[in-house]
């Protein structure tokens, strides 16, 4: 049987809107006219082989990057435009308009053969890269050196930066963001990238370069622990300032009834005592510039209460309003810097309360390198009693050596000499991915380092800051970018021994805003089963939860209560006065309660021991 | 030597079940979930890994991939040849898979197979006992020429006349049923044995030559029917040290020994869960707090259930102290006697 000639099928955005003899001639056309300028550049098409299938797309929501075209075995990218370009005679766009670059979707990259490099195009190629750092997105094209890391660590890497505090807008003085880190002296990396500098991140950096040395410190630096110099804290290493915005509104409910911003009365529900309310002005909000801690009203608000009052034998009686003031988060400190006051579109009074808090690093506080080393500071030394360098430089925080071998992060190494470089001549380096041949950089640094008098891999003689002895081994010292991240010890810590509970199950809150305690879960309980700690898993499940006394009656086997009035336990069931008290957890109580619901009368009979 | 074996011994209350679920769950977490398909052609390919030790502690009752070991009586068991033999009489062979091709007349009822010489030849049969083994089917009619056997059924409905003819595609011409590869392995030692995939061990003892008492097969239910629950126990239990061994893990054998009691100590297989062990617990509280509360609380209602508090978890529940390691020693003297005890001093 004599083949039938197929026809291709044409796809627009998905739809089936006609056939075509050759598709891949059809692909082709589209291209030329789409470069000619004749179809806009915002025009995609694939031609898929295997199915036969054109398509053609031009919605939206389809992430494309820019290439440069190849036509028989020619970049369009000319000597001549590229002086043009060069001579700012033209510019990208330009380029984009003359069909030099365009955009491919994912689906049209699928027909794309694309050189890396313009000496590598072939006959068969179509496009030419732009430059090979192109191939990464926004956060990790801010990464130097990520060509000499291993790849775990650049999706850790790229987290962390997003996590860094820094100068995140210049503006932060006038917005009120829930949560904010404005560090104090940021600085823009000694060592960036082509993407860095076009980004102009350097308007808004985000961490500090330290001098670092990779050594051990008296076990203090153990695994991902880091050690920092306490004067260069003292000077402003790592210093950030944290702002938090507290907000209240005077809200409506129906019936007529309204929040008020108010110091509250003596006499609402849930007062907190004078002291709470002291710092407050005549309006209930508080005036910037005080200094506020734990405990302190920020802003005094009075509430209606929640359901409508109970008719008493005296009438309808007063109303007792809620206090419904917000306070200063538990465990936090700092200084009143902003107040606002406006007005929703409700047309209800709203204000807002900005704290200011120092954050001086201590330990607990997380720092990372742009190369996923993260760590911990776990001590803060001295600047007497840290190592110094022949030339009297005292390094701001010290590395374990054994955090570079496992974790392969040659680019933080790569980092350090180069930096370090760069400091010394004031020759600035870029760290580009893919820019230079890994051996021409370290062997460009060493040679920089050696024209300054240091060793050309980096090491340098450091002595003990304590004895003055100069330590046996050589120590590897550099420069590397660091950035704090916003996971501090001080918005984390808590403790709790006795505290507030829940009020259904009478067990311990939850959570750090609650004063929460920690949960002993159901594999921790299994632990102490396994371990035979009769008492001590009674302590944690009964005494130091929700241990309840509970009447329960002797006779009909249900639960009673103590009547204070005539100071005897009554059984409401019975009537009988024969009960018993009995330790048991609320718990139980709540899941008898619940049976009751279901009407199953479950019966307790007791047994003395 | 008394006085090791004491040492060894486990104390009264130790928690052993919860010492043993810990035991097996820990390294368990570190097991891949995924079962691995090791690449090879003449392999028998069994179930590994976490998937293997929840279809026994499921106690399901078609594994994934049931497995044999036969070994052959002392006297045969270097003899090649003789096990070779033996390994015919096993490996299942479907007439499906003796056959060039078939023509099939729906009208008449005819279905037309062509044997292969070859195919024959490479499973030591012949056309005879092919059409031997056709002959034994009710409401055949079967012919038989050079390469040519003739089938005709009876019946008119094309219907059942097509499944008749799918049917007798897939009987076995000769081997046991179920047993879908065989192959002949040798030990250490030169003693030749077969490995299978499938289990069909009923048929398997019958043949002649093989060793009865040494016949190994991975399900215990098959097991269980063949030689009893306390095969059955030891079976669990060596099953789940394999599969764990296999891991490069290890567990005690003893957490395991103890695991396979439970589920077998009523004297069939039971799953580990709610519809086995767990399942049958004899207080509500404990059933309830594991799963499907409502309906233990329901049917306790219905049939006036009585707990009397003596397990863990209703202890923990309730707030007392455990009846397990330190809560389980008692005072032997009532608080009343020992007051008495306490005057006469």
């Amino acid at each position: 049987m004599a083949k039938r000639p197929v026809k291709c099928s044409v796809y627009l955005d998905g739809r089936l809107i006609g056939t075509v003899a050759d598709g891949a001639a059809f692909a082709s056309e589209i291209r030329k006219n789409r470069r000619a300028g004749v179809v806009s550049g915002e025009v995609n098409v694939s031609f898929l082989k295997k199915l036969n299938e054109v398509h053609v797309n031009a919605d939206r929501g389809r992430a494309r990057r820019p290439y440069i075209v190849v036509e028989n075995g020619a970049s369009r990218y000319t000597q001549e435009l590229k002086d043009k370009v060069k001579g700012k005679e033209i510019d990208f766009n330009y380029l984009l308009r003359k069909g030099v670059i365009e955009y491919l979707d994912a689906e049209e990259e699928e027909n794309a053969r694309v050189a890396l490099t313009e000496d590598r195009i072939e006959n068969s190629t179509t496009h030419l890269e732009i430059d090979p750092a192109a191939m990464f997105g926004l956060t990790m094209s801010l990464s130097v050196f990520p060509e000499y890391n291993s790849v775990g660590k650049h999706a850790l890497a790229s987290n962390f930066v997003k996590q860094s505090q820094g100068l995140y807008s210049i503006n932060f003085n006038n917005r009120y963001d829930a949560r904010a880190f404005v560090m104090f002296y940021p600085q823009i990396p000694i060592v960036n990238s082509t993407a860095y500098r076009t980004l102009n991140m350097g308007r808004h950096p985000s961490g500090q370069n330290f001098v670092v040395a990779v050594t051990t410190y008296y076990g203090y630096n153990m695994k991902d622990a880091l050690v920092i110099n306490k004067a260069a804290v003292d000077r402003g290493l790592g210093r950030s300032v944290f702002y938090r915005s507290y907000h209240d509104e005077e809200r409506r409910y129906p019936g007529g009834q309204q929040d008020h911003f108010k110091i509250p009365p003596a006499t609402t529900d849930g007062y907190k005592g004078e002291h709470a309310y002291s710092k407050l002005n005549e309006d209930g909000i508080i005036e910037p510039e005080f200094e506020v801690k734990e405990g302190d009203v920020l802003i005094g608000k009075v509430s209606p209460p929640r359901f409508l009052e109970e008719q008493t034998s005296f009438g309808v009686g007063e109303e007792k309003n809620r206090d419904n003031s917000v306070m200063l988060r538990s465990g936090e400190y700092g200084v009143i810097d902003s107040v606002v006051m406006s007005e929703t579109t409700g047309a209800t009074r709203m204000t807002k309360v900005r704290v200011r808090g120092i954050k001086v690093p201590e330990v607990g506080d997380k720092f990372s390198s742009r190369h996923g080393q993260k760590g911990v500071v776990a001590l803060i030394v001295n600047q007497e009693d840290m190592p110094f360098t022949n030339s009297g430089i005292v390094p701001d925080l010290l590395l374990n050596p054994h955090s570079l071998p496992g974790r392969m992060t040659l680019g933080d190494m790569m980092e350090m000499i180069g930096a370090k470089s760069s400091a010394l001549s004031g020759i600035k380096v870029d760290g580009t991915a893919f820019s230079a041949n890994g051996k021409d950089r370290a062997d460009s640094y060493g040679t920089i380092l050696e024209q300054h008098g240091f060793n050309r891999f980096g090491n340098e003689t450091l002595y003990d800051g304590r004895t003055g002895k100069a330590f046996k081994a050589q120590i590897f010292t550099g420069i590397v970018y660091y950035n704090r991240l916003h996971h501090m010890v001080s918005l984390k810590l808590q403790v709790r021994s006795r505290g507030p509970v829940q009020i259904l199950t009478h067990q311990p809150t939850e959570g750090k805003p609650r004063k929460g305690g920690l949960r002993f879960g159901e594999m921790e309980r299994d632990a102490l089963v396994g371990h035979g700690a009769s008492l001590l898993l009674k302590e944690r499940m009964l005494d130091q939860s929700d241990k309840a006394d509970i009447w329960i009656c002797k006779r009909c086997g249900d639960i009673g209560y103590f009547d204070f009035i005539k100071n005897t336990p009554v059984c409401p069931s019975c009537g009988e006065h024969t009960l018993e008290r009995v330790e048991i957890s609320y718990a139980f109580k709540l899941l008898l309660d619940e049976i009751k619901s279901m009407h199953i009368l479950p019966k307790i009979s007791l047994k003395s021991e | 030597m008394a006085e090791k074996e004491n040492e060894f011994r486990v104390s009264p209350g130790e928690a052993v079940g919860v010492v043993a679920a810990q035991s097996i769950g820990e390294p368990g977490t570190q097991m891949v979930l995924r079962s691995f398909h090791s690449a090879g052609i003449s392999s028998v390919i069994t179930t590994k890994g976490l998937p293997r030790i929840i279809e026994i502690v499921d106690a399901r009752k078609k594994p994934k991939s049931p497995t044999m070991r036969i070994y052959m009586e002392p006297g045969i068991e270097k003899n090649y040849e003789k096990v070779r033999s033996i390994w015919r009489k096993v490996e299942e062979v479907l007439v499906s898979s003796v056959i060039d091709g078939f023509e099939e007349d729906l009208r008449t009822g005819t279905l037309m197979l062509k044997p292969s010489k070859e195919k024959l030849d490479q499973f030591e049969i012949n056309q005879r006992t092919l059409v031997a083994k056709l002959s034994q089917k009710e409401g055949m009619n079967v012919t038989s020429d050079e390469g040519i056997v003739k089938i005709k059924v009876k019946g008119h409905e094309i219907k059942q006349i097509r499944t008749t003819f799918v049917n007798l595609l897939n009987t076995p011409v000769i081997g046991i049923h179920g047993i879908t590869k065989a192959l002949v392995q040798q030990d250490d030692d030169g003693a030749f044995y077969i490995t299978t995939s499938g289990s069909n061990m009923e048929e398997v003892v019958k043949i002649d030559g093989v060793d009865k008492e040494r016949v190994y097969s991975n399900d215990p239910f098959e097991v269980m029917r063949m030689y009893g629950i306390e095969a059955a126990r030891a079976l669990i239990a060596h099953e789940l040290k394999e599969t764990i061994s296999e891991e490069g893990l290890d567990v005690s054998f003893r957490h395991l020994s103890l695991l396979a009691d439970a589920m077998t100590y009523t004297g069939s297989i039971k799953s580990v869960g709610r519809h086995g062990i767990s399942g049958e617990k004899k207080s509500v509280f404990a059933r309830a707090a594991y799963e499907e509360t409502v309906k233990h609380f329901t049917n306790a209602s219905v049939f006036g259930e009585v707990d009397d508090l003596s397990g863990v978890a209703e202890n923990i529940l309730i707030g007392k102290q455990i009846g397990i390691g330190t809560g389980r020693v008692k005072l032997g003297i009532s608080k009343a006697d020992l007051k008495k005890i306490k005057g006469s001093d």
